[in-house]
This record gives C-alpha cells, structure tokens and sequence, in this order.
C-alpha cells in the first residue's frame, strides 16, 4: 500500500496518471513521471509517498482536488481518496476500485470498461461519458455517487451501471445505447435519443417528448427508433 | 551547395536510369561539372535511389473544408507526431495539422502539393492555411462546375466570355487551374436534387451537364493554361458510375493540345463502380483503362482507399448527404453563394466491407494497368484515407506479393468483383517514379519540377533503395524506405535526414496569370450584375499577392 | 474611404464609408459607428504602472510567460487572424493554454458541431435563396443590426428578390424587436428548446403519438402547423443565438438543433447558422484549427495541443487555479468572466494587449497598447459564416499593430527558449 500527501500548495494543476500498479515498488512510484504544468517532475517530488505493505493500494490523503487523471486506465487494484478529488479519475478504467470519500471533480470514469467507482460526496458534470469525437461512452464497470451529481451522466453510453443516490442536473443517458442508470432524486432532461437500455427515476424529471408511455414504463425516443426504457420508481 | 555523390538517379524525363552524381546551387539542379567538394554540403548515395521531388496532384490540404473537418473531429488530433522543440509541434491520425502536413509530406520525398477544390469566396482562408504548411510547394484550384456565371455564359454558348472569367478568377484568387466538381448537381443540390448523366440539365438555367465541361475544357484551351480542367466526375460513389466517367471522358473528343492532355479526371476509382446497387457492386475500370491508355489527351489520378480513418471532403454536397444517410455519421455542409457546395463526413475503410474491398482494389487496377505517363498515385487526402500512406500504395503496385498478402485480409467478395486478383503486374520503380513526379509535373504544367535535368528545382529525394538489388518480394523494406527519406532536399535546402525533419523553410504558392491573353471588359457587365447578389462587396472580392507569404506568379500569353 | 469593412460584430460589412482624418462615418449601424469613433487609448506600455517602452514591455512579457509553469493566452476574437496565428505558435512555445472568447460564447456550437457536424451555408445563401427564415434565440435587430436588411429578412437576391418572397419566423422566449419583423412569432418556455427540437423532428417523422399536448409551452397544433410551414418551404435558413447556445441545455441544444436541420433535408432543403458575436471570433477558432488541430481550449503543457473544454478555457483555468500567467490580448476578461476566475486573475501575473482601457487594464503586470484592427492596422477575419474579409488600415498609427508585438514576443520567447 501506498500512501501519498502532496507536499506543498500547488501554483498550477498536477496531472498525475498513476495507477495501484505503482504500489508495490516504492522506488518505481517515486520516480513515476507527473506533469506540473509544463514541467515533468517525479511524484516524489510534488508529494510524500510512503509504502506500507505490498497490497496493491493506493491511499491519497489531503486536497486532491486539484490533482487529475488518478486512476487512468486502471486494471486492478484500489484506490482510495480521503479527501476531495480531480478531474478524469478512474478514465478508461478496466478493472479495481475507487473510492471517493470526499467530492468528485468532473469526468469520473469517462469512458470505463469495467471496475467500480464510489464517489460518498457529489459529483460534477460528465460521469462515465465519451470525451469529445468518441462514439461511445461507459463500456461496462459501475459508478455509485453516493450524493448528487451535476449534468451529462452516461451519455452514448453502451453497458455497465451508473447509480446516483441524490439528485442530478440535465442529460441523464442522452443517446445511451445500452446499461442501466438510476437517479434516486430529482432530475433534469431524460433520454433524448436514447436508442437502448433503462433509465430508472425516483425523483422527478423532465422526460423528452419523443417517448411512447406503455403500462408501466416509456419506450423511446422515437426520433432514433429506440427502444430505451424510462422507469419510474415507486417505493 | 550540395553535391549528392554516386546516387542511382531515375528520371524518365531525361531518360537517366543510372549512376550519376547532382549538383544543386542556387536551388535549382546544376550541369556545372568544374565542382569543389569543400564547398559543398557531400551526399554520399552510393547504392541509393536518387529521384526528384514527388508531386501530389490531388490533396484536400487547406481550405475551409479540411478545417471544419478538424473542428469537428477533435477525436483526429491525439496521435502526437512530433512535439515542439526546434520546430513545429505535429499531431494529427488522417487529418493533419498544417505544419504536420508540411513535415509529413517531405518525410516521404513529396515537395509540392495541390489544393484542388477552393471555393473562391473562401479561396483567402485558403491561401492562409496554404501559408502555414512548411517547407512545400503549392497552388489551389479554384471551383468553377458549379457557378452562376459559368452557367449564365455556357447558356450563351459565349466561350470567349467563359475564358474571361477564368482567367479574371485565377488573378482574383491567386489559382493555379480550373476544378470542376459534380457539375451541376451541386447547383441542383441546392433544390434538393443531383446531376445523374451528363445530359442532366441545371435548374434555372437550362444548361446540361454536357455543356458545362466540354464549355470549360474550350475555355481552358483557349487560355492555354499549364494546366487542363481537373475533373471530379457526376455519380461520385454510386454503383455503375462508371458510364458516366466514360461518357465524361469522351467529351474531350477531337480537343488536343500538344504539351498536356485536355481533360485529367481525379481519384478515378470513386468513379469506376460496375453494377445496379450495392449487392452487385463491382469494378468498372476495363472501359475506363481501355480509354484512357489508347487517348493521348486524358490522364487521371487514382484515389486509393487505404484501410482504415478516413474524412471524406468533396465540394459534391449531394454526396456528401448521401453518405450522411448512408453511414449515419456526422456531417458538414456548406452551400457557397452562387459557386459551389462542399459536404465532410468521417468513414473508416474496412477490410471486412465488401464494397470497400473492391474500392480497394479498383484503384489498384487503375494503378496496374494505366500507362504510367497518364497516371497518377494519389488517395484523394484525406477522403481515401491519409497522404502519409503512399508508400504503401507504391510498394503494392510494385509487388504482386504484398498485393496478395493484403487481398487475404480483404473481403472475398473482391475475388470475384474486381479483377485484380488476375493481374499478375509488377510495377518497375521507373514507373513509380512517373506516376509520383515526371507525370503529375506534366499534366499540371510544372516544367521545372518532376524531373532532375539543368535548371529543375532542387528537388531532390534519396532513398534508402538500390535499384541495382530491386527485390519486389521484400516488400517490407521498400514501404520503409519509401516512407522515410535518407534525405530530402528542397529547393537547395536539406529538410529531412534520415527520415526526420532537419530544416524548416517555406515553400511557394504558385499562381496563373493569362489575363494577358484575356479582356476583363467583355465580363464587366455581367460582374456588375452578380455582384449585387454576392454578400462581400466586389472591391474586396480576392486575395492580393502582398498578403500571401511566397506567391509564385506564373504568367501565359 | 469607401468600401471599409467593419470589425464591431461577426457581420463584418464590407460596404461602408469612413473618414480617418474627420472620423466621419456613413451607413454604419449605431453599434459599429460607436467602435469607428475617437475613444480614450491606452496611451503608452507600462510594466507595474510604469511608463516603458515597447521593447521593455514585450521583453518582460516573454518573461513573464516563458517562467510560468502553464500560462493562459485569452482573448483573440477582435484582432485579426496573423495575430492570432502567432498567438497559438506562442501558446505552443511557451507551454501554456490557448482559448479565446468562443469559451464564452458560441463554445457550445462548436461542441455541437463535434457530434453532429453541422449544415451550414454562406450568408449569402440566405439572401438569395431563401424563402423561410427562422430567427430562434437571437436578436439581430440588437445584437446584428445591419443583418437584416443586407443579408436576410429584406436582402434582394438572384432568386429570392426580398421581403415579399420570405416568410420570417421568429422563436423566442420573449416577444423581442426582431419578432416585430417576423410574419409568426412562436413563443417557448426558458430552457425548453431542447424539448421543443426534440418534438419537431419526432413531428416531422410523423410520430404524433409520441408527442405530448404541449411542449416548452407551444401547442402541439401549433408546432404542427410549423413542421408543415418547414416542410413546405424550399429552402431554409434557421439562425440562432446564444438564446440556445447559452441558456439551459447549452451544446445539447445546439446538437438537437442539427439534428433537425439533419432531418429537414430529407425532406427539403436547410442550412443552420450560428450568430456570432465578435468580428473574428471565427477566425480565432480556424486559425487554431489549422495550426494545432483545436478551435479553443487547448493546453500545450505536454509539448502538444490537447483539447478539454471543460478543463481548459480561460473560464475553468482561472477556476480551477490551473494557470499562473496570463496574457489577454483584445478582450476583458474582468469585466465578463465570474467574480472567482476574475480573482484568480488578481492573483497572477498578467499581461494585456489592447488599444482600450478597460477592467483588465486595472489588474495587469504589464499593459501594451496597440493599434486597432481594422482601422489602425490591416489583416484578415472571417464573418460569422467564415467568409473571410480583409480588414483595413485607415488612419495612420503610432501604435504597433498586434501582430508586430506578439511576433517580437515570439522572438523573444525563442530565444528563452534557446538561453
């Protein structure tokens, strides 16, 4: 396990794509390349990294608000953030965990294929989406936002779970082709050319007025030929 | 002052397929043979293929369209070719920045580079992004197959008004020829329709598509332009277009001129589809080779697809919809008042389609069986796919082995839709070497280019090739060495070393002035009344030689 | 002078008259009259209040920009394209970001556009074609007023020949000056036009079932009146503002938008096009385009351009801290940007590039005055339907003109570089 604190308050954002793969070689994690502005600087340089143990852990302890892409691509293995955390974290994601014990940045788990992700504070914009140009967002893994979450949640998204236990802001599943969603609050804009999968909402949203209502759910958006389900949670 | 020592030169044009050693001063190809060594920058390319700079007759590099292609393909720009340092940063997959453009292209030994479709009101944006790509040559080609005034004077049956005009737009926009596009249709797209046979006629105006080409292939005679109208034909991408491009081709019929063919039809193997619709789509290139191998006033480019990335930009906007429809993708549109139309749509070759298979192999077919000296390698960049990927092309044209080896990949629908699996061709590296320089330079007119006799522009390409141990079944190695120039020098200066970039210039935009052989007047009155209709005012209408960065004014007449 | 083009709005009218030496202006509209007028300059370079001289200024803005570790070069939708062209080879040397005020703007069509693409035409499409223009979230008659009568609602084209052939449609959440020209005026709800695009196309495909009684307000008699109008009309521009692109639902808006003109071309023919603001705020998105592959929000920390619009506009930079320098050249950030981006600005160096004093003068390092594009200095921009235009020099100047400072500051920068 390894335990990392930044060491000072930093002028710009770091960008720091480490991975539970670095936790077990100290020297190897001290000496991983991160980017400080324009500078490339070893990790050991901008934080304290201690190793305890050979679990392949990582624990972040302090603001991590301002540090991005923890997590890209991981495969296996836990990280665990006590505080607040970036932007980009758990991007492209295969496989381990994440916990944020503390807010979330926008972009958690962009483009995830599998994993899991629980973020016990809010999230921002843009979770489990596609970034700019990419035809397909979360692939497949599980998302939990334990409090709120802002705008665009699983957009283009083709499989895998996006769970949000407070409410959400606008674009929940736009274009999604596949995968479940569910927003246990209030929520804005619902579905819009949503072509597959299910949308469940406990709250209360604003459904695009493109879906056919049957005897229990909606079935749209008829604008792409969909066949996505919008269901109501009842209690 | 460089001297490259020992090369294996091939230049058809002047006939030299040996031994020999070059001399560049001044930036042109030297016959001095009094020469001191310690004066000059030596290349040792002793077992090395010394050829001129190559040419790219076709490559949608600038103008509005590969622009808006970029903006909206943000998803292009993540493959990073080089990092900023001493130059440029370079970075893109098929569509390139303009300084990737300009590195990529001297990396594989090409020096000079045609826009071929700008639309002249935008044709200012052109020459901008023109100006931004380093170290090649260039020149756009102006759009004229679809514009109100070429019709207005077809419809009068007034050529002499026609050549006018051109010539006006040439001067006005700083271009180098005449593009021609979808002739009508694009102007029939603006009511929602196309052009299907050259007997279509325009809307409004009456005119078929007929007389719209054989109009300007007079026209252009008639100035006797460097070069001849530069055609992308009607039915672009429909199966059995094919017979268009035959009909097409036949309208240059009885019209000569002795240094250049009159018609150059472009990336043939979008037009040279058999069949009545997609299950039966096939190659349609044996009437077209039959044509255009026994003419001598036809000459055509290839337009590859390479597998893969590709965005396709044409000025045909009704095709540019029906692709839209087709794929379902993404789609950029753009009508330009009273000119012209252009449409972008992003599409990925795939082996496993079995019309992109034939694709393939139908610009193969043009490759293998069009006489070299009418014939030119290009993909249409980046709608074939990317420019960087010529190398493949030439090493496929030159051995039947990596042919064989890439049509396994491909769908088996192309054994028996095309008929390249039956040709058993190798193409001669003297033959690449006319289908990438001595050809493009003569059928765009460029005496100083193409060749490496006295007085050419030094450009000038050593590969890491001995023609004397050409063996086409290490294909490999030729795609490598082809890919990446031991040196490239342009215009006297040494840009690449070993494949990376090792100087960084700026090229010229070369232009053509004819308006010596022309009379504005005779166009006056009917500019006056168009320019009502524009939305820029006439006055600042065009691109002036002072804001250009290196304008090369060619002058005829 | 006649023929001199305007550099107020992304109408850029080339059809003007202006007297340098009297300042005297005919045909403009009161909005570019009030640019082409004698306003208070910034009179001479200061570094720290301090009266410098050029050379010194742009020395220690190179500086300033070379020793940060991700500087923020803003602005670039009011001068000229060879400015801004150094600007992003700037950007690219010094590592930094480069985003202009599309970010605030017209951002979300260009994200729009990413997913979409967009069919779009030349503005003079609209005046010679078009039979059915619809004005949706935007206010030309205030913001564009010279749009109307040259390009749109009475242009005299080749085979539209004016008002009387054009039936004008105006869509808005409040009833503007510009639906007075409007033969329909539809009214929605703040924030539903996402929801009222969605209906349309499913209308126009003819699922009536899917489509609730009223969406965004509208009837949906009423909104079948208007798919009918749209489907029986030749050719049609559909133009639009901020009033899509800036209100609830943003890019999203504008991609359903597309996605309407998508399906409209099915059936007839239409074009879309964006409002622009600021006389080059296109060029300031192409220029970039070509030269680094992105039109705004691009961060060269890595020795190549990466695009993060939610990470990397002037806007979220300055929020989320992540730059430490700043040069803002031709906009003021200080007075339009969110009070906390604004004092993060306070808290770094920054440097500007304008001829006029404004909010952003008040917290700069370093203030360098130039020329004004357009009357003080020539060049190209691009209208808002990306038709490029030479702009002018008109009046003689002491001032150097944007692109002399910023290619010295490249040099300058090089050669930091290089040391």
């Amino acid at each position: 396990m390894l335990i990392i604190k930044p060491k000072i308050d930093f002028e710009v954002n770091v960008e720091a794509e480490i991975t539970p793969d670095i936790a077990t070689d100290l020297e190897y994690a001290k000496s991983f390349t991160v980017y400080y502005g324009k500078l490339e600087m070893s990790l050991a340089e901008l934080f304290e990294v201690e190793k305890e143990g050979d679990s392949k852990v990582i624990v972040l302890e302090g603001d991590f608000s301002r540090v991005k892409w923890i997590g890209k691509g991981m495969l296996d293995g836990e990280i665990i953030v006590r505080g607040n955390a970036g932007a980009n974290y758990g991007a492209f994601m295969k496989g381990g965990k994440i916990v944020i014990e503390g807010n979330a940045d926008d972009w958690i788990g962009a483009e995830m294929e599998g994993g899991e992700i629980i973020v016990k504070g809010d999230a921002k914009n843009l979770i489990g989406c596609p970034y700019w140009g990419d035809l397909e967002g979360m692939k497949g893994g599980k998302i939990v936002i334990e409090g709120n979450a802002g705008n665009y949640i699983g957009e283009k998204m083709v499989s895998g779970e996006i769970e949000v236990r407070g409410k959400a802001g606008d674009f929940i599943g736009t274009e999604m082709k596949g995968g479940l969603i569910t927003i246990h609050g209030d929520c804005g804009i619902v579905g819009g050319d949503m072509k597959a999968g299910e949308i469940r909402i406990g709250g209360i949203f604003e459904l695009v007025p493109a879906f056919r209502e049957t005897d229990d759910v909606f079935v749209g958006d008829v604008n792409v030929k969909g066949k996505g389900i919008v269901r109501v949670l009842t209690l | 002052m460089i001297l490259v020592k020992n090369g294996h030169v091939i230049d058809p044009v002047n006939g030299i397929n040996e031994e020999m050693d070059l001399f560049i001063k001044n930036g042109r190809i030297s016959s001095e043979f009094k020469i001191n060594e310690k004066e000059c920058e030596v290349i040792d390319a002793k077992g090395k293929l010394v050829v001129a700079g190559a040419i790219d007759i076709h490559a949608h590099i600038a103008a509005r369209k590969i622009n808006s292609g970029r903006a909206m393909r943000p998803e292009e720009f993540r493959r990073v070719r080089q990092k900023t340092g001493k130059f440029r940063a370079a970075v893109g997959r098929t569509l390139l920045t303009a300084p990737a453009i300009g590195y990529e292209y001297v990396k594989m030994g090409y020096t000079t580079a045609i826009e071929p479709a700008t639309p002249s009101l935008y044709t200012l944006h052109t020459h901008e992004e023109l100006d931004s790509i380093p170290i090649i040559d260039k020149a756009a080609l102006p759009l004229f197959g679809n514009w109100h005034l070429v019709f207005k004077f077809i419809a009068e049956n007034d050529i002499e008004k026609l050549a006018s005009f051109i010539s006006w737009v040439l001067e006005k926009m700083k271009g180098y020829g005449v593009k021609v596009v979808n002739p009508g249709g694009v102007e029939a797209w603006m009511y929602g329709s196309n052009a299907h046979s050259i007997d279509d006629l325009v809307p409004y105006y009456d005119v078929s598509v007929r007389d719209i080409i054989t109009g300007l292939i007079k026209a252009n005679e008639m100035l006797d332009l460097p070069h001849s109208i530069h055609i992308h034909c009607n039915n672009l991408g429909e199966p059995g277009n094919y017979e268009t491009t035959v009909d097409t081709m036949k309208l240059a019929n009885g019209i000569r001129n002795n240094r250049r063919q009159v018609l150059h039809v472009t990336h043939v193997q979008f037009n040279a589809f058999s069949g009545s619709g997609w299950k039966d789509m096939g190659s349609g290139t044996e009437e077209i080779i039959k044509l255009v191998n026994k003419s001598d006033n036809i000459t055509i480019d290839m337009g590859q697809v390479i597998f893969g990335h590709a965005t396709t930009m044409t000025a045909d906007g009704p095709f540019q919809f029906d692709l839209h429809k087709l794929l379902k993708n993404k789609w950029i549109n753009l009508d330009v008042e009273l000119e012209t139309g252009t449409g972008v749509v992003p599409l990925i070759y795939r082996p496993s389609s079995p019309v992109h298979s034939v694709m393939w192999a139908i610009a193969l077919e043009l490759g293998l069986l069009v006489n070299p000296d009418k014939n030119v390698i290009s993909t249409d960049y980046p709608n074939g796919g990317p420019f960087d990927r010529y190398p493949y092309i030439m090493t496929l044209l030159l051995s039947r082995k990596y042919r064989e080896k890439e049509m396994e990949r491909a769908h088996k629908y192309l054994q028996r839709a095309a008929n390249l699996p039956s040709i058993d061709i190798e193409r001669t590296l003297e033959d690449i070497v006319k289908m990438t320089r001595s050809s493009p330079a003569r059928i765009l007119g460029m005496h100083n280019k193409g060749h490496l006799g006295e007085g050419a522009d030094a450009d000038v390409v050593v590969y890491d090739i001995n023609p004397a141990e050409f063996n086409p079944d290490k294909y490999r190695e030729i795609e490598k060495a082809l890919s990446s120039a031991l040196f490239t020098i342009k215009g006297g200066t040494v840009v690449v070393k070993n494949g990376k970039i090792a100087g960084d210039i700026w090229g010229r935009t070369m232009w053509v002035d004819a308006t010596l052989r022309t009379t504005a007047e005779i166009i006056e009155p009917d500019l006056e009344e168009y320019f009502n209709y524009y939305t820029v005012n006439r006055e600042n209408y065009g691109v002036e030689e002072r804001w250009m960065r290196r304008a090369e004014r060619i002058e005829v007449g | 002078m006649e023929n001199v083009t305007c550099t107020f709005c992304g109408a850029v009218c080339d059809d003007l008259y202006f007297d340098g030496d009297e300042f005297r202006t005919k045909d403009f509209c009161p909005l570019g009259e009030a640019k082409f007028s004698r306003k208070k300059r910034i009179e001479y370079p200061t570094i720290d209040g301090k009266k410098v001289s050029y050379e010194e200024a742009v020395e220690r803005a190179a500086e300033i920009l070379h020793n940060s570790k991700r500087p923020l070069l803003f602005g670039w939708s009011s001068t000229v394209n060879e400015a801004i062209r150094l600007g992003v080879i700037l950007a690219e040397k010094v590592r930094g970001i480069y985003d202009q005020c599309a970010s605030v703007c017209h951002a979300p069509s260009v994200l729009a556009m990413i997913e979409e693409g967009i069919a779009s035409g030349s503005l003079g499409q609209i005046k010679n074609r078009t039979d059915l223009a619809i004005f949706w979230g935007c206010n030309p008659v205030e913001a564009h007023p010279r749009h109307p009568t040259r390009y749109s609602v009475m242009a005299r084209g080749l085979l539209t020949k004016g008002r009387a052939d054009r039936k004008v449609v105006v869509v808005d959440v409040r009833k503007t000056v510009s639906a007075l020209m409007a033969s329909h005026f539809i009214q929605v709800k703040p924030g539903t036009d996402y929801l009222v695009f969605s209906a349309m196309r499913a209308l126009m495909e003819g699922y009536e079932d899917a489509v609730p009684e009223e969406v965004g307000g509208v009837r949906k008699e009423k909104l079948i009146e208007f798919v009918e109008m749209i489907k029986s009309a030749k050719y049609i521009t559909i133009l639009f503002g901020l009033g899509i692109a800036h209100t609830r639902g943003h890019d999203r808006n504008v991609e359903n938008v597309i996605k309407l003109v998508q399906l409209i071309n099915r059936y007839t023919r239409c074009i879309l096009q964006p409002m622009r603001g600021h006389f080059n705020v296109v060029g300031a998105g192409e220029v970039a385009a070509w030269e680094c592959g992105f039109e705004w929000a691009v961060d060269f920390s890595r020795g190549y351009p990466r695009f993060a619009p939610s990470e990397f506009t002037g806007v979220e930079a300055l929020l989320r801290k992540d730059c430490d320098a700043a040069l803002i050249v031709a906009s003021d950030p200080a007075a339009h940007f969110p009070r906390a981006a604004v004092e993060q600005l306070k808290r770094i160096p920054v440097i500007q590039i304008d001829p006029f004093p404004n909010m952003t003068t008040l917290l700069s390092k370093v203030v360098i005055p130039c020329a004004i594009s357009g009357i003080e200095a020539e060049g190209t921009a691009y209208r808002m339907d990306g038709v490029p235009i030479r702009v002018k020099k008109v009046v003689e100047s002491e001032y150097w003109s944007d692109e002399e400072i910023l290619e010295k500051m490249l040099e300058k920068v090089l050669k930091l570089r290089e040391d």
